[in-house]
């Protein structure tokens, strides 16, 4: 029992995890019907810039953490602008094709600065809740790091945070009229362009937190975006993708699921079992669990 | 008429063109001569591939400073494979094909050497390990060898280390890496704690690519095991170490050569305090000519130099020795490849085997090397020492 509850709670850390970076590829999906590939690129740079602004430039994680949002919301934006605009009354393969070429690309761009090793965040420079040692005693003998448990509030006060701007404020409304149809949104005034590179910056910033959140727990290898990034794509599609209460849902099943199969059954099915999940529940709902089932869209 | 003036012209041109490089390159081939350095010089491994570079480098620069070999400069060619088997046998083709080359050392992964193995056995050209430790990577081929013990030694080797000198550990659970070292050295130790009454309580693999280990370490918990042996490489042998702290495991971690290196110290960070390992070789356990050599690699490259870097310095000075030996201007490359195997296969004795940093390498049939001994190292404040007990007669 004290078994299954750790795991439940492995589960949820990774859960989050990929729920933060799902609702950046459901957000752009849409509202653009892009596959992002390069969301995961930028969960990746979000780890490597909070780790050299914490080690090279000494600012404290606390100041590191929101400063590596705002640039990886700024180049979220920049990959919009030089990227993608140019190609939005393209084919939609072709700029499906720049997403890919631009995940390649970043990927080994932070190859070349970082070179491939495994970092680490030091820990003696980590605020002492994200040092993993420090822990709360489960019962049944368990540990919980406090990180741990900051993971998952983290993520579900963004999760919620997203959630009421989407829907209470003004530039949630002109996002879901984007979503609804660009044509007529920008008939109504809507500067689509704009919404669209909020969106970007939007999804780019909680990538970077769940970046971030990996290489406190795990490493930062210029590799990292594209597992993880995987898995929560198959998250973004398992929720329904285009819609973000789905990704956090689809993040989460994913995490648990994916932990589950490596504790109890083998780790060589750890994802395998996540994606027959993701595939009995897009045969069963093509759209996904909470997608809508629209012909013509998605 | 014109038109044909022009023909001839250029058809001279591209003549001469096209002969040009042709007799450089047999000037070049009497000034240098070639060998490659095949290793994971990027990817999940690239820790091991630097330091093999650098020795190789230092042994270059030292063989070269000194007059090269019969007059003829030694070049190094470093090919990457990044660990992984695919890329290896890629390199290996390019190697074999590219006929300037006369010898291999490389490759570093176990499942690499594997890769390389048939192709280097066609093509006749020597593939010296100084990193695989895999049983099966020296069989079936005459054309690979190895400077460093197998994993079924090693794998007895940790095992009766367990039993015999950390007598308090009675129950052991594996974690190992599955890939061709990993789970060989698994089978190896497996096989003799079964055979010596350890308890056996779990037995995880992972996936290379894994960074989280958390679900398999709470698992691994649950049965309470009093030391927990790592078959794996040191990027995710750290991060074991570390998230198996985190989550309140309070075994002894023990480990193989595969987390020699300074890197495993960096990722497990406070956490690889007190974890166990061995290794085909300790600077802290050798003679005079291996701490000449440390020195001079410190001076070279400004850091302290690792078990690989010594491994890999030892192979390019067996290489060297070989061509020194064997190596005639006038013979085919075909012959000259061949020369450098048969003068290796020649070292089968003490006697005739070869002195170097690691201590004296000879092979038997199949190309290993089966005299070296293990030794047991342990963390203490963020460093490798050799452990205060070791288990020698085994060796």
């Amino acid at each position: 029992m004290a078994q299954f509850l750790e795991q439940i709670i492995n589960g949820l850390v990774l859960g989050g995890i990929y729920a933060l970076i799902a609702v950046g590829y459901t957000m752009v999906y849409g509202i653009i019907q892009l596959i992002n590939f390069a969301h995961g690129e930028i969960f990746m740079l979000g780890a490597y810039i909070a780790l050299m602004l914490i080690t090279v430039f000494g600012i404290p994680f606390w100041v590191a953490l929101p400063l590596s949002m705002v640039l990886c919301a700024m180049l979220g934006m920049l990959i919009d602008l030089v990227a993608y605009r140019p190609l939005r009354n393209a084919p939609r393969l072709s700029a499906l094709i720049t997403a890919i070429g631009m995940s390649l690309a970043l990927q080994n761009l932070a190859r070349m600065i970082w070179s491939a090793r495994d970092r680490q965040f030091p820990t003696q420079l980590l605020p002492t809740i994200f040092q993993g040692q420090n822990a709360i005693s489960l019962p049944g003998g368990g540990t919980l790091p406090y990180r741990d448990v900051c993971i998952i509030l983290l993520a579900l006060v963004l999760m919620i945070a997203l959630n009421r701007l989407i829907y209470l404020t003004k530039i949630g409304k002109a996002m879901r009229a984007c979503a609804q149809n660009p044509v007529a949104a920008n008939l109504m005034g809507i500067k689509t362009n704009q919404v669209i590179a909020i969106t970007f910056a939007i999804g780019s910033a909680l990538g970077a937190v769940a970046g971030i959140m990996v290489g406190l727990s795990e490493s930062v290898t210029p590799t990292m975006g594209y597992y993880k990034g995987v898995a929560a794509f198959a998250a973004a599609v398992l929720g329904g993708i285009g819609n973000v209460t789905g990704a956090m849902l689809g993040g989460i099943i994913i995490g648990v699921a994916e932990v589950f199969g490596a504790g109890y059954i083998s780790s060589g099915y750890r994802l395998a079992i996540a994606y027959i999940i993701m595939i009995v529940v897009i045969v069963i709902r093509p759209s996904g669990l909470l997608g809508k089932s629209t012909g013509t869209r998605a | 008429m014109r038109n044909c003036i022009i023909i001839l012209l250029i058809v001279g041109l591209v003549s001469i063109w096209g002969c040009q490089p042709a007799s450089k390159d047999k000037q070049e081939a009497q000034r240098e001569l070639k060998v490659a350095v095949a290793a994971p010089f990027t990817g999940n491994a690239a820790a091991f591939g630097e330091m093999i570079k650098r020795g190789a480098e230092l042994r270059e620069k030292e063989i070269n400073d000194a007059g090269g070999i019969n007059g003829m400069k030694l070049t190094l060619i470093f090919e990457d494979d990044a660990g992984r088997d695919a890329e290896a046998s890629l390199v290996a083709e390019r190697i074999a094909s590219n006929l300037q080359i006369l010898a291999v050392v490389g490759h570093f992964n176990s499942s690499c050497s594997l890769a390389g193995k048939p192709i280097y056995k066609r093509a006749g050209i020597v593939e010296l390990s100084p990193g695989s430790t895999n049983v099966t990577v020296c069989e079936g081929s005459d054309w690979t060898f190895r400077n460093l013990y197998r994993d079924d030694f090693q794998g007895q080797f940790i095992a009766r280390y367990i039993d015999e000198v950390l007598t308090d550990l009675q129950s052991v659970a594996v974690f190992f890496d599955n890939d061709d070292y990993g789970r060989g050295l698994r089978n190896a130790f497996v096989e003799e704690a079964e055979k010596i009454g350890l308890n056996l309580v779990a037995d995880e693999a992972y996936e290379r690519d894994s960074t989280n280990f958390k679900a398999q370490l709470t698992s691994i918990k649950a049965k309470n095991p009093d030391a927990i042996f790592i078959s794996g490489l040191y990027g995710q042998a750290g991060l074991i170490v570390k998230q198996g702290r985190e989550t309140g495991i309070t075994a002894q971690f023990f480990g193989a050569d595969g987390i020699d290196s300074p890197d495993f110290l960096t990722i497990a960070g406070p956490a690889a305090e007190g974890t166990y390992l061995t290794t085909p070789f300790t600077f802290g356990a050798a003679g005079e000519d291996a701490q000449q050599m440390a020195t001079n690699f410190e001076a070279l490259h400004g850091m302290a130099p690792d078990t690989w870097a010594a491994l890999t310095y030892d192979a390019v000075g067996m290489i060297a020795e070989a061509l020194e030996k064997t190596y005639n201007q006038e013979a085919s490359v075909r012959d000259n490849r061949k020369a450098i195997r048969d003068h290796l296969a020649s070292l089968d004795t003490p006697e005739e085997g070869y002195v170097g940093v690691t201590g004296i390498t000879y092979f038997d049939v199949n190309g290993d090397t089966v005299n070296k001994p293990a030794y047991v190292k342990i963390v203490e404040d963020g460093q490798f020492v050799a452990a205060d007990q070791q288990l020698l007669d085994l060796n």
